[in-house]
């Protein structure tokens, strides 16, 4: 057992990795204890300086660069799974596809051929305009080929991911991601997305009668269960972690709990803080990983 | 106002539409036209700025299409379609460039230029101006004249007759006005031509500038039709204000909230799209057209505004739109208020004139009544009113609007942002007429709008009232009327 008190979020998950078509061959990349690792790249930091420098890198390095780049990109968290029901089918061949038509969308000096014997100084707002449109262009289109190719790893990858990334943000919620976004806004949806399905098991609530909202103080949250009918709701409030340290562990729903917190995280025991009913005081309970009945082995699945 | 909650709720919108999207069997859940119409509605009352909007909306196709990347044929969207999906129709286009001689009152005058020279001034002109060009012949009624910093110009009508076609005061057929033919001459011997092509809108030949702009304090004009004598245009009268004595005006304190006041805008956007006559039973919009979907989106969209504390939960106002839904048969607005019988009179008029059977007998000519009348200034903006005009069984308001125009947001809610005002009319018969923005031409600050009557004026109004209302303040105008008639 690894149960560590208050370790990092990730420590309730076992290492998990894929194959990546890379040059001729494929690949392995792995993720483990928080941190993306390539196995047949030895000098993984020359590599990227290398990718970071404008050179053509192999597949599974751009990719080790992609996750470090989005690994603080809140997009990752509305694209990404919301569940294990929740597939997100990306493949490699889609990547492929993808990453062709970028290039045939480029474009290029040509393409400015027709313009002729335009006036000099409308051709060259023309021109910078034409370069902002192209640099903006490109940039959008290579954050989506970057989220594109990260989806592509698969549905451990992207859980995982996902958790680094609201892990990110979990205790700056007052400050704007690098794009302005409103970081709490973002994660309560990031909850809402995740949490509705979980409680729709639980309970067998409509998931739209799940109302969440981020907790902030110190303890675990709240979680209430109001009315009947079409006015029934579940009001749930927990903190920014749990997205990492509960949800992404695939611990949300354990042995018909809904698990709030973990006490102590761990792999394959942790000990967890679960809720039995909506109102009740949760309990302090020990988790334990077993075989997940899909048969993935690099899928959590735990039982109290 | 609450800024993140405006952003929060958009943000929760947007996952439920993707719950939505992942179970299709789910009943009425919110979808892409939904967070469309919300987020236009949180930018309409600036409680989130259109950038962000659109990248939730963004955000949320792309989430939805990387999902069905492996669809069956023709459901799903290839890889590269992925990559290159297109930004949403919530960012502004860019602000329309002032058309050449807009904004440059000053250039190639013959006196001094109208800026610097005092206030703006508004005439009412009330005169007819007979031509004739080769085998055109017809009449140019100007109905008013005005003159601001950004120039000055005729509010006109035009009759126009060929041997090939008729047109009776038209907005149509423009190309056949011999508007270089006609000269300008002012009491100091300065010249001027007529301009019909400000923004080169040549399907609106209403507001015709004089260009080069005249000094701002010239006594006449003689506008001078081919080969006709010169008509003379008195430019004496007038002041910062209402140049018409006659007008009444009288202002009442609104405090409406934001959201009030855009709910009130939907509100009355829904009442002047609404087709005329219908048989019973078909006032209701098809579920896809842009009236059942903004309808579609009400619960949501009061919501939201509630979430951005831009309306309270104890507004009247919602429950005066739920009972304009269910009067103008628009089904599955969400709203959660009763509905009331509250409602304003000039939404109970224009309500019992949709309920007619059939339409009221029009003993209304084609004709103008010439208006020079500025109201008190509203939220910022200052409307000044330049004529009425009845054509075609049309009528139409004219009206300068200024004051600082806001950046243009176009969006599913189809209303106007750069004049943002609930704008009726009473006519002496009693009944209200919506007057809702049909064309408009912005530039420096100002903006010439073209308002409809909903419905038209069947009969020649001794008076009209003007009632304008804004968040903060509603005026009210008497104006008289003098129609005239070209022959």
């Amino acid at each position: 057992m690894t149960g560590v008190p208050n370790g990092p979020w990730f420590t309730s998950l076992p290492p998990c990795e894929t194959l990546v078509p890379c040059g001729q061959g494929r690949h392995t990349v792995r993720w483990e204890a928080g941190e993306f690792r390539l196995a047949s790249h030895a000098d993984l930091e020359a590599e990227l300086v290398l990718v970071a420098l404008g050179g053509e890198g192999a597949r599974c390095v751009e990719i080790a660069d992609a996750w470090r780049r989005h690994a603080a990109d809140l997009t990752v968290l509305g694209l990404g799974p919301r569940g294990e029901a929740d597939e997100v089918p990306v493949s490699w061949d889609d990547v492929d596809a993808a990453e062709q038509a970028a290039r045939g969308g480029a474009g290029g000096p040509g393409r400015w051929g027709w313009l002729a014997s335009p006036p000099r100084a409308a051709m060259a707002r023309a021109a910078i305009r034409h370069q902002q449109y192209q640099e903006e262009a490109g940039q959008d289109s290579q954050r989506r080929l970057d989220l594109l190719s990260l989806l592509a790893l698969g549905a451990e990858f992207q859980v995982r991911l996902s958790g680094q990334v609201a892990a990110a943000y979990a205790d700056r919620l007052d400050e704007p991601d690098d794009y302005g976004r409103n970081v709490r806004s973002v994660l309560t949806a990031a909850l809402d997305g995740r949490l509705a399905p979980v409680a729709e098991q639980w309970l067998g609530i409509d998931p739209n009668q799940v109302e969440v909202s981020l907790y902030r103080d110190d303890g675990w949250g709240s979680v209430e269960l109001t009315g009947h009918g079409e006015q029934r709701r579940l009001r749930v409030s927990l903190p920014a972690w749990w997205l990492a340290r509960v949800w992404a562990c695939g611990l949300a729903l354990t042995g018909r709990h809904l698990v709030v917190a973990v006490e102590r995280a761990g792999w394959p025991d942790a000990r967890v803080l679960a809720l039995r009913a909506p109102g009740a005081e949760p309990v302090s309970l020990r988790a334990h990983a077993v075989s997940h009945p899909s048969g993935a082995a690099d899928a959590p699945h735990w039982e109290i | 106002m609450d800024r993140e909650g405006a952003e929060t709720y958009l943000r929760l919108l947007a996952e439920a539409a993707m719950r939505g999207s992942l179970t299709p069997a789910a009943a009425r859940a919110p979808n892409a036209s939904t967070i469309m119409v919300v987020g236009h509605a949180l930018t309409a009352v600036e409680a989130l700025d259109p950038v962000t909007a659109e990248e939730i909306l963004a955000d949320f196709r792309l989430a939805v299409t990387v999902r069905h990347l492996h669809s069956e044929a023709g459901q799903g969207v290839t890889a590269a379609q992925w990559l290159a999906q297109g930004r949403p129709v919530l960012r502004g286009k860019p602000r329309p460039s002032p058309s050449p001689g807009e904004g440059t009152a000053g250039e190639g005058a013959p006196g001094n230029a109208t800026p610097g020279e005092g206030a703006d001034r508004f005439i009412p002109v009330g005169l007819t101006v007979p031509f004739l060009a080769g085998a055109v012949s017809g009449e140019l009624c100007l109905m008013s004249f005005a003159q601001t910093g950004t120039g000055a110009r005729f509010i006109a009508a035009w009759q126009v007759h060929s041997p090939a076609l008729e047109v009776q005061l038209s907005h149509h057929y423009p190309g056949l006005i011999p508007f270089d033919e006609f000269t300008v001459t002012d009491d100091r011997g300065g010249r001027y031509k007529l301009d019909h092509t400000p923004g080169s809108d040549l399907a609106w030949p209403n507001m015709i500038r004089l260009n080069p702009a005249p000094p701002g304090n010239i006594r006449w004009l003689d506008v001078a039709p081919p080969y006709r004598p010169a008509v003379r245009v008195a430019l004496s009268r007038g002041g910062p204000h209402s140049s018409d004595d006659e007008t009444q005006v009288s202002v009442s304190d609104a405090a409406l909230s934001a959201g009030e006041h855009l709910l009130v805008m939907l509100a009355e956007r829904l009442l002047t799209g609404t087709p005329e006559f219908p048989r019973r039973g078909m006032l209701a919009a098809p579920p896809t057209s842009p009236r059942q979907v903004v309808a579609g989106g009400f619960g949501d969209i009061i919501a939201a505004l509630e979430a951005a504390d831009v309306l309270s939960p104890l507004s009247p106002v919602p429950a005066r739109l739920a009972t304009l839904c269910a009067s103008l048969d628009l089904t599955g607005h969400g709203i959660a208020a009763p509905p009331t019988l509250d409602l304003p009179e000039p939404w109970l008029s224009l309500l019992a004139h949709y309920q007619r059977r059939k339409p009221e007998p029009t003993q209304m000519r084609e004709g103008y009544a010439a208006l020079a009348a500025t109201l008190p200034e509203l939220d910022g903006i200052r409307v000044t009113l330049l004529g009425l005009q009845h054509a075609q069984g049309s009528s139409v308001l004219h009206v300068l609007a200024q004051g600082p125009a806001p950046e243009p947001r176009p969006g599913p809610l189809d209303i106007d942002l750069n004049f943002p005002l609930s704008f009726w009319l009473r006519e002496s018969g009693g009944r209200w007429h919506a007057a809702r923005p049909d064309r408009c031409h912005q530039g420096d600050g100002e903006s010439a709008i073209r308002l409809r009557l909903v419905p038209p004026l069947t009969r020649p109004a001794d008076w009209v009232e003007v009632q304008a209302g804004g968040r903060s303040a509603k005026v009210r105008a008497t104006l008289p009327l003098r129609w005239r008639y070209p022959s």
